[in-house]
């Protein structure tokens, strides 16, 4: 995660690396439309994604996640920072930088999934027009060739071809995923964005279509940025986790290390408020008091010290840093050192017969 | 209407429930034959996916249910105490807007809803609309009101209740929203709360304050609660007995810790399984239930699982409709052939 932003610093992009990404909505009041403040959404964020990998952007509402990812592929434009991505032809561009036409090319590398399966599918398209959709607009005019691919999409993500020529309302929640996925998967992305897939879907059917995902990033060797508020879901389908709170990562690191050994405070708690679905494990938890702080007129210091046990004095002047304090570990966090935070195995009683 | 009962009773009875909505494209059968009670002061989770009809089933009891829907079949009795006896009152057979059903709605039996968006008024304060809540159901002065207001407020842990009864819904986080939301239900002291996905719209760490926040209510003042929901985590936290839902209909129901963790029916095993678990490590395929929930107007026959269910029995399965009974020498109860042959039931099969 490196501080400095000049081009000579591309060269050790693996795939996709964001550096000091920033976003800040303007607050407006008044007749004149002043801006009187910035809601600081996305505050200095910086994180890599390697290929092939699932890297999981976890957070309460309102923490920037959603506005992270939309950043990456500009569907928000950034207030700065850079995006930087190894394209196709192993040439290293700055998505923040790049005018309409070369963005629109890129696109077809990076697509995104949405959270909502009824907001986001045209109730007038038929699956043929809603998947075939980006094809055309890359290029591929003939009908007939937009079909077949269409079939072949359509197959791949577990839906019968001949549902072509119908409307979205005759699916159901889970198969309407399926179609925002096979609709994500037309152009041969390389980076799909996942912006909360499967929380809108019942217990029975997730999993089918977290299955799907899986089997997809293995088949067609996808990078998958999957945002979601769901732990239990992100612990199982990323391979190194990101956790936001008011806009900064507090703590970056592989799976298995941030949910056994957590070494932020908010980290731990958040762990310790999952509701674990087994009664034996009514453990005590670590309940957070107060509110997430507003982004809008963050707290001073460390943005989590309001809410923190272990804050300490610096913690309400300094703002910390995100830190490496063991390989592939970064923590946001002053006492990150000194501090024995309970993970899953001791807040739930140690119990881990995770065999489900 | 009203006839004696024994204290050793449950609060709550609800037999054999049918509530259905008629529509111009069929029927709907939202809640298709339920049973289960409520003892007093104990935690009841009613947990199904959507479209199961849990919602349906807080709603009866409150005689709340949106038109063309109705009470087709059943009773749900409902057992006041009236100091010299305990009153049995069938709350559907009561007309909704009769005095008897508003003295019991708010007062006896109060209900939090899932949005806390929407459930309050945007253009009356929250102080208003609690005082509203208890000057309807007690005898007492606004200034007395007022009071009560604020101490409820403070009760379950709003801070500066006395500024916030000032102050629209809209002012509050969703966290606090929920919190006055509970304040208002709480306002005559119930003896039952029902809480239709009271954290479905929250952040996990404002869930584990709300969770908190019912259970310490409910040490202090003996409530039972019903809890509605689809999050398996909240009821294994929260619950004493579990209903498990599944197209209008229990699967299975009993004591939280068998469910959890010998479920007997299908549905439960499957649904419990297709968890992803938080200490799962590694990549693996996670089990899932085949297929999707059906259309209401397109209830599989006989048993309603049949088409998702791994045990699937030709013949009988899609023949019969499996009753709800208890399995011997356990605390559960489910409708499944697997555990009740239908030579039970053949006789009676129409």
């Amino acid at each position: 995660m490196a501080t400095e932003s000049t081009e000579a610093t591309t060269a050790g992009v693996e795939f996709l690396e964001v550096r000091n990404l920033k976003k800040h909505f303007p607050i407006q009041k008044g007749f004149l439309k002043r801006t009187v403040g910035h809601v600081k959404a996305v505050d200095d964020v910086s994180f890599h994604v390697k290929p092939g990998e699932t890297l999981g952007l976890v957070g309460e509402s309102g923490c920037g996640k959603t506005t992270t990812a939309r950043c990456i592929l500009r569907a928000i434009e950034p207030t700065s920072g850079e995006i930087l991505f190894r394209t196709k032809d192993d040439d290293v561009v700055n998505v923040r930088e790049l005018p309409r036409g070369p963005l629109r090319e890129l696109r077809a590398d990076m697509q995104m999934i949405f959270q909502d399966p009824f907001g986001s599918l045209n109730p007038r398209m038929t699956l043929l027009d809603i998947v075939g959709e980006p094809l055309l607009v890359h290029g591929m005019d003939s009908r007939r060739e937009r079909a077949d691919r269409v079939a072949e999409l359509l197959r791949l993500c577990g839906l019968r071809p001949e549902y072509m020529r119908r409307f979205p309302h005759a699916f159901s929640g889970g198969e309407r995923q399926r179609i925002g996925i096979a609709r994500a998967l037309a152009l041969n992305p390389r980076l799909v964005v996942a912006d909360e897939p499967v929380s809108a879907l019942d217990v029975s059917v997730q999993a089918q279509v977290i299955n799907l995902l899986e089997d997809l990033q293995e088949q067609l060797n996808l990078t998958y940025l999957f945002v979601a508020h769901d732990l239990s879901v992100v612990r199982h389908i990323s391979d190194r986790v990101a956790v936001m709170y008011v806009g900064k990562i507090v703590e970056l690191g592989n799976s298995e290390d941030l949910f056994d050994s957590p070494k932020h405070p908010y980290t731990s708690a958040l762990l310790s408020s999952v509701p674990i679905p087994d009664p034996r494990l009514r453990a005590e938890r670590i309940v957070l008091q107060g509110e997430v702080a507003n982004p809008a007129n963050p707290p001073s210091g460390c943005y989590f010290h309001p809410r923190c046990d272990y804050a300490v004095d610096q913690c309400k002047t300094d703002a910390p840093q995100l830190e490496e304090i063991a390989e592939g570990h970064w923590v946001s966090c002053w006492r990150a050192k000194d501090l024995d935070l309970p993970g899953l195995e001791s807040t739930h009683g140690g119990s881990s017969n995770g065999s489900s | 209407m009203a006839e004696n009962g024994n204290r050793n009773q449950p609060l709550l009875s609800v037999n054999n429930l049918k509530t259905y909505f008629p529509t111009d494209e069929g029927l709907v059968k939202a809640v298709d034959g339920l049973s289960f009670e409520v003892a007093s002061g104990s935690t009841v989770g009613i947990v199904g996916e959507s479209g199961c009809g849990k919602s349906t089933v807080g709603r009866s009891i409150l005689g709340i249910i949106d038109r063309p829907g109705h009470v087709e079949d059943g009773s749900i009795i409902w057992r006041r105490d009236e100091g010299n006896g305990i009153q049995e009152i069938d709350v559907t057979k009561q007309p909704p807007n009769s005095g008897l059903m508003r003295s019991i709605r708010g007062n006896d039996i109060a209900l939090v809803f899932q949005e806390p968006m929407t459930s309050f008024s945007p253009v009356h304060t929250i102080g208003n609309q609690l005082m509203e809540a208890i000057t309807l159901h007690q005898d007492v002065q606004k200034k007395e009101a007022e009071e009560r207001a604020i101490e409820l407020l403070n009760r379950v842990g709003i801070p500066n209740p006395d500024q916030r009864i000032h102050e629209y819904s809209f002012q509050l986080s969703g966290g606090l929203r929920q919190r006055a939301m509970i304040a208002m239900a709480l306002s005559c002291d119930p003896k039952l709360l029902i809480a239709d996905e009271p954290t479905t719209a929250l952040d996990v760490t404002t869930q584990a304050q709300i969770l908190d926040l019912l259970r310490e209510l409910q040490e202090q003042n003996g409530m039972a609660i019903i809890l509605i929901t689809h999050n398996l985590g909240v009821v294994a936290e929260m619950a004493d007995e579990v209903v498990v839902m599944y197209l209008g209909r229990e699967a299975e129901s009993g004591p939280v810790d068998d469910v959890f963790h010998n479920p007997q029916h299908p549905y439960t095993q499957g649904l419990l399984r297709s968890i992803p678990s938080i200490y799962s490590k590694g990549v693996e395929r996670l089990p899932s239930i085949v297929g999707t929930i059906p259309h209401p107007f397109n209830r599989p026959s006989g048993c309603t699982f049949r088409p998702r269910c791994p045990s699937y029995i030709e013949g009988t399965c899609d023949v019969h409709e499996p009753k709800f009974e208890l399995i011997e020498g356990t605390k559960q109860r489910v409708s499944c052939f697997l555990h009740h042959p239908p030579a039970e039931v053949t006789t009676d099969g129409n």
